[in-house]
């Protein structure tokens, strides 16, 4: 196998509650290679979350431990906007609770990814990126939603566009922490069936879940468990 | 892009933003309120010294300048002069018309003896004169049909500026506006007399001055009985309140500060008993008036005075035919109008003073109030940074959002401030009249029916179950109650007393420097207040935020 595309080695993260040392990850490696899909099977509270906050860069994992590779390249290197510019293009985040802005209608929440790497420039920017967020929002079936805000929408819809906004860049890799958690089985399966057509155009995925059921439809399934990702 | 739409988003889709413009815009109005009738105020003194003193007052008080018409002469040569007037400004007493009876009343009041011509170039007198008919059909058309000024005729006017009853052709005097107890001003500012009888211009009083020696002790008081000719006007309360003018002439006379014959009283007397004759005892007068021409500060005739009366008082000593000498230089004094009423002008410079140092604390409330609102605004919005962080958002992208936010709404806010400023401002005479009448029927009775309608609809609330529509309506039920108990019980105060602000109306006018410099204030105060929730917006960990569940 050739490099691989997402890789984290021997990561440790330990929370302080008062004076209370909590280890809840304690030397987790993953891989993940282009084009794959991998569930990340654990039991509430296993640390799957954290897990996926160091991969996404949204948290630190502890000093002297091990780190993030992408494509190769360490992570730990990078400045702060290299690290804005990782999250913007190179991974997208889905959340278990969608993680929607409340003020901005279903279009605008797609195209927040565009807007923040656009910056000054989004006059310009905007037509393309707007074609391509609906015609996904469109295969979604959210086209008569376009305008409408996240609290009009189902908790189904809700997710179709928080997968709209991750993959607004066009990443590399899906963050999914959770996606069907919060959703009844039918939703749930319909999300995934989502996930799935874009897994088979060559998206890479790392999906975190508690659902043996949910983890099934992975290429492949690693266990965390006392901190370590058990095969 | 995303923080300027967000914080057009974060503003328009909630009430805290609007209490936070609302608060901002009182600040700010209160602000440009306060320091444009300040600002309003020391104007008017400033502007009132000129049309009631002229620019540069040469004072020699009690004894008096002698030779004065010399001293007019050479001051009038000087090129920084437009014209100078003599004065006497002594204390008198005014009988007044008043009551109807024997006795009547006696008022104290400042004196002035003016030549009216020179007077009138040098101060505003004819302006100030108050009665006179009507200038044209279409300010006859404004006045309220029982004004006493549509009966007057012209020589009302003329027989002021003179200082003399035309008809007759006695010396006459005018009064203050406020002299005379019997003038009532009407809601437009135009004077009527309580009683038609006690139009004043009909009326005679009697004049009681009191001379005073070279020694420096009161001789023999004199009076005399003279027709009022016409009413005065300057607009400063203290002086229309005081003052009344006669001719420097009769003055003269009866301050005993007219010409005469100057004896020796040390020689033996004549064989036909009366004293050798020294020579002349010149007329004096306490002050001289001095306008400058366009263009020449009051501090440059000041100057230019000085040196002028040097050469006078030179001039008199090398003129054998003069026995009375004139006064030196370093014992008169020579001020400009602002030195001149420096007890007047002064502690209103200080009282600005004062104001601009409390703006500055209206400054730290605005900023306090919009770094309140924000912060509840930041802690709400905590999970909304979270996900801006983890789509990429920088953390000045995160600062700016907030930023702009404060900016937008200082801006709006001082925007409404200077606009309730100006509304305020321009009203504030009929609101100032208004809260000085007791409210009127329609204002209590209107209160009274909208807190019964409010506890209808908190009874409805009530029925329904709605706790929150009832409290709102509870609260403005009880409200318009105290409201309407207030205005049922208000009875008419005026705040801007004459007597102890000097002009009868308050400054009406904006002041435009303080409303630009206040609304920049504003905005600069509003990013302050922001920026430290917007600090802490950025500063909020992706993780932290996003794990708010
Ligand atoms: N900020 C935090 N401070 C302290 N403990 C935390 C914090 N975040 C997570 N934890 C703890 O770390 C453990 C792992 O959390 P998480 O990664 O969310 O697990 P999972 O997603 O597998 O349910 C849990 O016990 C949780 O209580
Ligand atoms: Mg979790």
């Amino acid at each position: 196998m050739s490099n691989p595309l997402l890789e984290a080695k021997n990561l440790h993260k330990t929370y302080t509650l008062g004076r209370v040392q909590v280890p809840v990850l304690r030397g987790a490696s993953f891989t993940l290679a282009q084009g794959e899909w991998v569930a990340i099977l654990g039991s509430s509270g296993s640390g799957k979350s954290t897990l996926l906050h160091l991969l996404g860069l949204l948290d630190e994992c502890d000093a002297d431990s091990g780190g993030v590779w992408f494509d190769g390249n360490p992570v730990a290197k990078l400045k702060f906007s290299a690290r804005n510019a990782y999250r913007n293009q190179s991974v997208g985040f889905v959340f278990q609770f969608y993680h929607l802005l409340p003020e901005l209608s279903v279009l605008e929440n797609a195209l927040l990814p565009n807007m923040v790497n656009a910056g000054m420039g989004w006059a310009t920017k905007r037509g393309p990126a707007q074609a391509h967020a609906t015609e996904l929002l469109g295969a979604f079936g959210l086209s008569h939603r376009l305008t409408h805000k996240p609290a009009e929408l189902s908790g189904g819809e809700r997710q179709r566009v928080a997968i709209a906004r991750a993959l607004a860049n066009q990443p590399r890799v899906l963050l999914a922490d959770e996606p069907t958690g919060n959703l009844d089985t039918q939703t749930g399966t319909e999300i995934l069936d989502l996930i799935a057509a874009k897994h088979r155009k060559g998206l890479s995925i790392a999906m975190v879940t508690h659902d043996p059921a949910v983890a099934a439809r992975a290429d492949r399934v690693v266990k965390l468990v006392d901190g370590r990702v058990a095969l | 892009m995303y923080p300027v739409k967000l914080a057009n988003r974060y503003l328009t889709s909630r009430v805290i933003p609007l209490i936070a413009v609302a608060a901002v815009a009182l600040c700010v109005a209160l602000v440009v309120i306060v320091v444009s009738v300040m600002s309003g105020f020391l104007d008017m003194l400033r502007a009132s010294g000129r049309t009631l003193m002229g620019d540069v007052v040469i004072s020699y008080p009690i004894r008096g300048i002698p030779w004065y018409e010399q001293l007019i002469d050479t001051i009038e040569k000087l090129p920084e002069a437009e014209a100078a007037t003599p004065l006497i400004d002594t204390y008198g007493l005014v009988r007044m018309p008043y009551p109807e009876g024997a006795e009547k009343e006696v008022v104290t009041a400042n004196v002035w003896g003016i030549v009216p011509s020179s007077f009138n170039r040098v101060t505003d007198f004819s302006n100030a004169l108050y009665w006179k008919p009507p200038a044209t059909v279409d300010a006859a058309a404004i006045m309220s049909p029982d004004d006493p000024r549509l009966a007057l005729r012209e020589n009302i006017l003329n027989d002021g500026l003179n200082l003399i009853k035309s008809d007759t052709s006695e010396p006459g005097l005018v009064l203050g506006m406020h002299v005379s107890i019997a003038n009532q001003r009407m809601q437009d500012g135009s004077y009527k007399p309580r009683n038609p009888q006690w139009f004043m211009p009909k009326q005679v009083v009697t004049l009681t001055l009191v001379p005073i020696s070279a020694k420096g002790t009161i001789a023999e008081p004199r009076e005399r009985v003279f027709p009022v000719v016409n009413e005065f006007k300057s607009g400063v309360y203290q002086i229309d309140k005081n003052r009344v003018m006669i001719s420097l002439a009769e003055a003269q006379k009866l301050l005993r500060m007219d010409a005469g014959t100057l004896y020796d009283m040390q020689a033996p007397p004549n064989a036909d008993g009366t004293l050798p004759v020294l020579g002349t005892s010149p007329a004096k007068v306490h002050k001289v008036l001095v306008r400058a021409k366009p263009g020449v500060t009051p501090d440059q005739l000041q100057t230019a005075v000085f040196a002028a009366y040097e050469k006078f008082a030179f001039d008199i000593a090398g003129d054998p035919s003069k026995v009375v000498m004139a006064p030196r230089v370093e014992t008169v004094n020579i001020l400009t109008w602002e030195q001149h009423l420096r007890d007047l002008i002064a502690p209103v410079e200080k009282e600005r003073e004062m104001m601009r140092i409390l703006f500055s604390i209206v400054y730290l409330v605005c900023a306090g109030l919009v770094l309140s609102i924000f912060w509840a605004i930041v802690q709400e919005k905590t999970r909304d940074v979270g996900i801006l962080r983890s789509v990429g958002a920088s953390r000045p992208g995160i600062l700016w959002i907030f930023l702009q936010y404060g900016l937008v709404i200082g801006a709006i806010g001082g925007l409404f401030g200077v606009g309730l400023g100006w509304l305020v401002i321009n009203k504030i005479n009929w609101i100032h009249e208004t809260i000085g009448q007791d409210a009127p029927a329609w204002s209590y009775t209107t209160s009274f029916l909208i807190a019964a309608a409010s506890f209808i609809m908190c009874m409805r609330g009530a029925v329904t179950g709605v706790l929150l529509s009832t409290l709102l309506w509870l609260v403005l039920g009880i409200t318009m109650i105290l409201v309407g108990v207030g205005l049922l019980l208000h009875r008419g105060t005026l705040i801007w007393d004459p007597s102890v602000y000097y002009f009868a109306t308050i400054p009406d006018q904006v002041d435009w420097f303080t409303a630009i410099i206040t609304w920049f204030g504003a905005v600069i105060f509003s990013v302050l207040g922001a920026s430290i929730p917007a600090a802490k917006a950025a500063d909020i960990h992706p993780v932290r935020a996003l794990r708010y569940e």
